[in-house]
C-alpha cells in the first residue's frame, strides 16, 4: 500500500495510482478536450469477455440448458453494454480506478451464466436489468456534478431512506413475497426499496459523521476507561438506526437488519475510532438476537435451521434449503464438478439464496475462494480510494460503501455455508435480483467517483 | 486528536480481510473435509443422480437372481424391483424421495464407488470418473425367503431368519408392503408416495428391523440365562398359584398365569408351559440389576449393529428396571420391553450358536463389473454373551418347549429335526388382539437357521405363530 513513514494524512498523500499513469498522450490537467485512456481497465475487460464467453459455452456444453439463440445473443450485448460503459469513461476523461469495474462486470458476468445454468427462464430479465443497472451506473457519474452536494443534502437522503423503508408496509404498493414484507409492486415487477436504502444509510452516516465526529469521538466524560457518548449528538444515527430495526421487525427481514446494524457499527468506527462504541453495538446485536429468538417464530426458526440442519424434523421441512446447499457444497471438492456438471438446481430457489453454493459445487473450493478473492479486492480497492480521499465525507463515504460489499458478500457467504444462521441477501452483483444490480452498480460508480476526485485534486 | 480516519479505515480493512480468510476455511471445510459424510447421506440426490444417466448396479441374491436392475429407457436408465416381498430389504432409489433399504447403506457400491476399490475411489474423487458399477449381493436365500412369505401370508407381521453362525439373513419378510416400482416411477412417483407414507399399517417400515414390539415370552430366555449364570439352579421346583403377587404392597396388581395355573415348576416346565409367575419370581430372586445387566448384553434397549438401518428398542421407559412390578413384568417379556424380531432373532441365535452373538448382515459381497468379487462382507461375531455351558441348557429346554409334554410351541414341530424355540403372546395396547411370536432354531444340535416370527394382532398368539416358523426352518433344512 504505502510506505510506513508515509504521512499519516493519507487524504492528501499523493502517490500514483496504479495503472492511471498509463496513456502517454493524455492531458495532465481536468477538462482536457483529449479522450483520456484507461489501458488497465480495457486489458482487464478482456478477461472479463473470455470469462463470460467460456462460462456460457460450458453451461451449453454441459446440456444443462438448451441451446437458443439467448445463449450467444446474451453475452453479446452484456459485453457491448461493459464495452460502451468504458468508452463512456474515456470519452468523459475520468480519472477514477480502473479495477472496480472490471471486477464489477466480471462478477455481473458470473452471475448471468449463472442463471442461465441454474434458472435460463430468467436470463433475459437479468439482462434487461444488467441494462438498466448500466444506466443507472452512468447516471451516477454524471449527477451530481459535485460529490459534496450529497454531504450537504444529508437531512433528504435520510428522510427518502426512511420513506422507502416504509412504503413495503404500505397497503397497496407493498407485497409480501416468502413471508418477508420487502418487496414494492411497480408496473408488472416489483423491487426491494432498502437495497437503495444502504446507499442512503452510508451517505446520510458519511455526511453526519463528518460533521459531528470529533465530539463524538473526544467524549467528555469517561467512566472508567470507558468512554460515555455525548448522547444528543448520537441521538439522529440512533434514531435513523433504530427506525430502520423497527421497520424491518415488521417487515421481517433478517438480512437487511443485520446490514444496517453492520453499516451503523462500521461508520460510528471509521468516524470515531472508538473500538468500545463496536463493543457496545455487537453486546447490543447478541442481546436483541437472544430477546428475537424468544420473541420472534421467524427468528427462532433460522437459528434452529443453523444449529441442527440435518435434524430428522428439519431436513425435509425448515431446513431443506440449507441441506440442500451444503450437499451441493460437499461435491464440489478441490476443482468442482464442472460447469453445468453438479446438481445445485436441487436447491430451492438457488439462483437468488445460493448461488455461492452452485458456483462452489461447480468450480470447486479453488472457483469458490476465488470468486472470494475477487470480492476482497474489490473491497480492498475501495478501501484505498477511501483512504486517499481529499475529504473526511468522502473517506467515510467510500468506506462505508466498500463495507457494505464486503459485509453482504460475508454474511451471505456465511450463511450458504452454515458459518452464521442464513439470511436472504443477495450475494453482489452475483445473485438473480433487479434491485440488488442496479444499486450495487450505482455503488461502484461512486466508488468510482471519489477516485476521480482525489486524481483530479491530485493532478495525477 | 481524534484518530485520523484512515487509521480506522486500514483497522476495519484488515478486519475483513480477517473475515474472508475465515469464510474462506468455513467453504474449504465443507468442499473439501465434510465432502465424504455428505456424498453418503442418503437423502443427497447426487447419489440417485448418478444413476440417472448410468445404470446403477444390480442388487442379486445368493443364486444370483436380480432383485434390482437398472433398465434404458429414453428417458435415462429406471430402476426395477423384481420382489415385492423384499421391498422394505432392497429398498428404492428415487430421485424424489431419496434413497432406503440396500439402495441407501450400499449406494456407494451401487455406482461403482466402492471403497474397496482405491483405484475407482481415487478416480471417482479426483477425475469424476465412475467405473461401471458391479452388484451387491445378498445372503437372502429365494426359497426360504418365498416359504416365509408365503407362510405369513396376507397378515400384517414380519419374518427374518438368519444363520446364527454367520449372521447373514436367509430371509426377511414384512407386511403390508408396497411396490418400489411405483416409488421410481416418474409418472406414479408422487401418489404412489403419499398413499404408502400416509397409510395407518407404514407398509414403508421394514419391520424384521425396525418393528417394534413387546417381545412377550419369547423374552423369557434372557431372564433364564441371567438366573443360570447367576448360579441359579433350575429343577429348583417354584410354587405357582394364578394369580401372583409378591406381597400386599403391591395392591390390586397380579401377574396371571396363561394356563391359570397351581403347581410346583422347575425351569424346564417353565419354558415349556410358558408360566409368568414362575420367570417372575426368578426375576424377583436375582434381581433388576441382573436382570438389566443380561437384557443389555444380549442387546436389548439397543440397535442391532446390522448393514441396514434398524431401530433401537427399549428395556424400561425410564431406563431403568426401577420397581418390583416393572422387574416381574419384564422377567416374562412384558413391563415396558420393546423389541424389533431381528433383535429377538439374534438373542436366540447367540444360544444357537454356542453363547457367541453373530453380527447380522444382510449383503454378503459386492462385486465389480466384470464379476470379481471387491469386498466380502464377513463382519465377526459382536461377542461371548453367555457361556457355551448356558447356551446348551437353555437350548434343552428349548426343544422341550417344542417337543416335550403339552408344549405351547408344538406346531413348530418339524419331523426328524429336533427344534428348539419358543412362542411368545404379546399384550399391546388395551382392547386389540396380542401379537403372536415364534422364535426358533434347527437342528437343535448344530443350528443353521433362527427365525423370528411375529404376527401382529391375532387373537391366537403363539400358537399363530409357530407353524410359520417350522414352515421357514423346513425350507432352510431342505426338509
Amino acid at each position: 500500500m504505502r510506505s510506513r513513514g508515509a504521512a499519516p494524512r493519507a487524504a492528501l498523500h499523493v502517490g500514483a495510482v496504479r495503472g492511471g499513469s498509463s496513456g502517454g498522450g493524455a492531458p495532465r490537467t481536468a477538462g482536457g478536450g483529449v479522450p483520456r485512456r484507461r489501458t488497465a481497465e480495457l486489458g482487464l475487460l478482456v478477461w472479463v469477455a473470455l470469462l463470460a464467453l467460456a462460462g456460457f459455452a460450458a453451461v451449453v456444453g454441459a446440456e444443462t440448458s438448451a441451446f437458443g439463440p439467448a445463449v450467444i445473443v446474451v453475452p453479446a450485448i452484456y459485453l457491448g453494454l461493459v464495452l460502451a460503459l468504458h468508452v463512456f469513461l474515456v470519452l468523459r476523461r475520468f480519472r477514477g480506478d480502473q479495477l472496480l469495474f472490471p471486477l464489477a462486470a466480471a462478477l455481473t458476468a458470473i452471475g448471468l451464466v449463472l442463471v442461465q445454468r441454474l434458472a435460463s427462464d430468467l436470463l433475459l430479465q437479468q439482462l434487461s436489468w444488467a441494462l438498466i443497472a448500466g444506466g443507472a451506473f452512468v447516471a451516477t457519474i454524471l449527477i451530481p456534478r459535485d460529490l459534496t452536494t450529497l454531504a450537504r443534502f444529508k437531512w433528504t437522503w435520510a428522510f427518502l431512506g426512511l420513506v422507502l423503508l416504509v412504503a413495503p408496509l404500505l397497503p397497496g404498493i407493498g407485497r409480501e413475497i416468502n413471508g418477508a414484507k420487502i418487496w414494492v409492486k411497480i408496473g408488472p415487477g416489483s423491487i426491494e426499496p432498502w437495497e437503495a436504502v444502504k446507499l442512503l444509510l452510508v451517505i446520510f452516516f458519511a455526511g453526519y459523521l463528518e460533521e459531528y465526529r470529533e465530539v463524538l469521538a473526544q467524549a467528555p466524560r469517561r467512566i472508567g476507561r470507558f468512554p460515555v457518548p455525548p448522547i444528543p449528538y448520537l441521538l439522529p444515527i440512533i434514531a435513523m438506526w433504530g427506525m430502520a430495526m423497527v421497520v424491518m421487525v415488521f417487515e421481517k427481514d433478517l438480512g437487511a437488519t443485520l446490514l444496517f446494524f453492520g453499516i451503523f457499527l462500521a461508520m460510528l468506527y471509521l468516524a470515531t475510532g472508538e473500538a468500545f462504541y463496536t463493543l457496545i453495538g455487537l453486546a447490543l446485536l447478541l442481546g436483541g438476537g437472544f430477546v428475537a429468538y424468544h420473541a420472534f417464530p421467524h427468528v427462532a426458526a433460522r437459528v434452529d435451521i443453523w444449529i441442527r440442519p440435518f435434524a430428522d424434523e428439519l431436513r425435509f421441512g425448515a431446513g431443506y434449503q440449507l441441506v440442500q446447499g451444503l450437499f451441493a457444497l460437499g461435491n464440489g471438492g478441490l476443482i468442482g464438478a464442472g460447469l453445468g456438471n453438479g446438481l445445485p438446481e436441487r436447491i430451492p430457489v438457488v439462483w437468488s439464496d445460493f448461488v455461492f453454493d452452485a458456483f462452489a459445487e461447480e468450480t470447486g473450493f479453488l472457483g469458490a475462494a476465488a470468486l472470494l478473492a475477487v470480492y476482497l479486492l474489490f473491497v480492498y480497492r475501495g478501501m484505498l480510494i477511501a483512504l486517499r480521499a481529499p475529504t473526511t465525507f468522502l473517506q467515510l463515504l467510500a468506506a462505508g460503501l466498500s463495507f457494505i460489499v464486503a459485509l453482504q458478500t460475508l454474511v451471505i457467504v456465511g450463511g450458504n455455508a452454515r458459518l452464521i444462521p442464513l439470511t436472504g441477501i443477495t450475494l453482489p452483483f452475483v445473485a438473480y435480483g433487479g434491485s440488488s444490480l442496479v444499486t450495487n452498480w450505482m455503488l461502484v460508480a461512486l466508488l468510482m467517483r471519489v477516485s476521480d476526485a482525489s486524481a483530479r485534486i491530485r493532478g495525477t | 486528536m481524534v484518530r485520523p480516519v484512515a487509521t480506522n479505515i486500514r483497522a476495519l480493512t484488515l478486519a475483513l480481510a480477517v473475515a474472508f480468510l475465515v469464510a474462506s476455511v468455513g467453504v474449504a471445510y465443507w468442499t473439501m473435509f465434510a465432502s465424504e459424510s455428505l456424498a453418503q447421506d442418503p437423502f443427497n440426490p447426487r447419489l440417485i443422480a448418478a444413476s440417472r444417466d448410468r445404470p446403477r448396479g444390480q442388487i442379486v441374491d445368493r443364486n444370483n437372481a436380480v432383485l434390482a436392475d437398472s433398465v434404458p429407457t429414453p428417458d435415462g436408465f429406471k430402476r426395477t424391483y423384481k420382489d415385492r416381498t423384499l421391498a422394505q430389504v432392497t429398498g428404492y432409489a428415487s430421485f424424489q424421495f431419496g434413497l432406503s433399504g440396500v439402495e441407501a447403506a450400499y449406494a456407494d457400491s451401487l455406482i461403482g464407488q466402492d471403497a474397496a476399490d482405491p483405484a475407482s475411489a481415487w478416480r471417482a474423487r479426483y477425475l469424476r470418473e465412475r467405473v461401471p458399477p458391479g452388484a451387491v449381493v445378498l445372503g437372502i436365500d429365494e426359497k426360504v425367503q418365498k416359504a416365509a412369505a408365503d407362510a405369513l401370508g396376507g397378515r400384517r407381521g414380519a419374518i427374518v431368519a438368519l444363520d446364527p453362525r454367520t449372521g447373514v439373513i436367509l430371509a426377511s419378510v414384512s407386511v403390508p408392503t408396497y411396490d418400489a416400482n411405483e416409488i421410481v416411477d416418474a409418472t406414479k412417483q408422487q401418489t404412489a408416495w403419499d398413499q404408502v407414507t400416509k397409510a395407518q399399517d407404514k407398509p414403508l417400515v421394514n419391520r424384521a428391523t425396525s418393528g417394534l414390539y413387546p417381545p412377550g415370552s419369547t423374552f423369557k430366555v434372557v431372564t433364564g440365562a441371567a438366573a443360570l449364570e447367576s448360579g441359579f439352579d433350575p429343577n429348583q421346583k417354584l410354587r405357582v398359584d394364578d394369580p401372583y403377587q409378591a406381597d400386599k404392597s403391591w395392591g390390586t396388581y397380579f401377574v396371571r398365569s396363561a394356563s391359570h395355573a397351581h403347581g410346583d415348576f422347575s425351569m424346564p416346565d417353565g419354558f415349556r408351559l410358558s408360566e409368568n409367575i414362575y420367570f417372575a419370581q426368578v426375576g424377583l430372586r436375582i434381581g433388576a440389576a441382573k436382570l438389566a445387566d443380561y437384557a443389555k448384553r444380549f442387546g436389548v434397549g439397543g440397535a442391532p449393529a446390522c448393514d441396514l438401518a434398524a431401530a433401537k428398542g427399549q428395556l424400561a421407559s425410564e431406563g431403568s428396571i426401577d420397581r418390583p412390578t416393572l422387574l416381574a413384568d419384564t422377567s416374562y417379556g412384558q413391563g415396558e420391553l420393546l423389541v424389533s424380531p431381528l433383535q429377538m432373532a439374534l438373542i436366540y441365535a447367540t444360544i444357537a450358536n454356542g453363547g457367541v452373538m453373530p453380527t447380522p448382515h444382510y449383503a454378503t459381497s459386492v462385486r465389480d463389473n466384470q464379476g470379481h468379487v471387491i469386498r466380502e462382507i464377513a463382519p465377526g461375531p459382536i461377542g461371548q454373551v453367555i457361556r457355551p455351558d448356558t447356551a446348551r441348557a437353555l437350548t434343552a429346554m428349548l426343544v422341550g418347549a417344542v417337543e416335550g409334554p403339552g408344549a405351547f410351541a408344538f406346531g413348530a414341530k418339524i419331523p426328524n429335526v429336533h427344534v428348539a424355540g419358543k412362542t411368545g403372546t404379546a399384550e399391546n395396547v388395551p382392547g386389540s388382539a396380542p401379537h403372536g411370536w415364534f422364535i426358533g432354531f434347527a437342528p437343535a444340535e448344530q443350528p443353521t437357521v433362527v427365525v423370528a416370527v411375529i404376527v401382529e394382532n391375532t387373537p391366537e398368539g403363539g400358537v399363530t405363530a409357530a407353524p410359520l416358523g417350522a414352515a421357514v426352518m423346513r425350507a432352510a433344512l431342505n426338509k
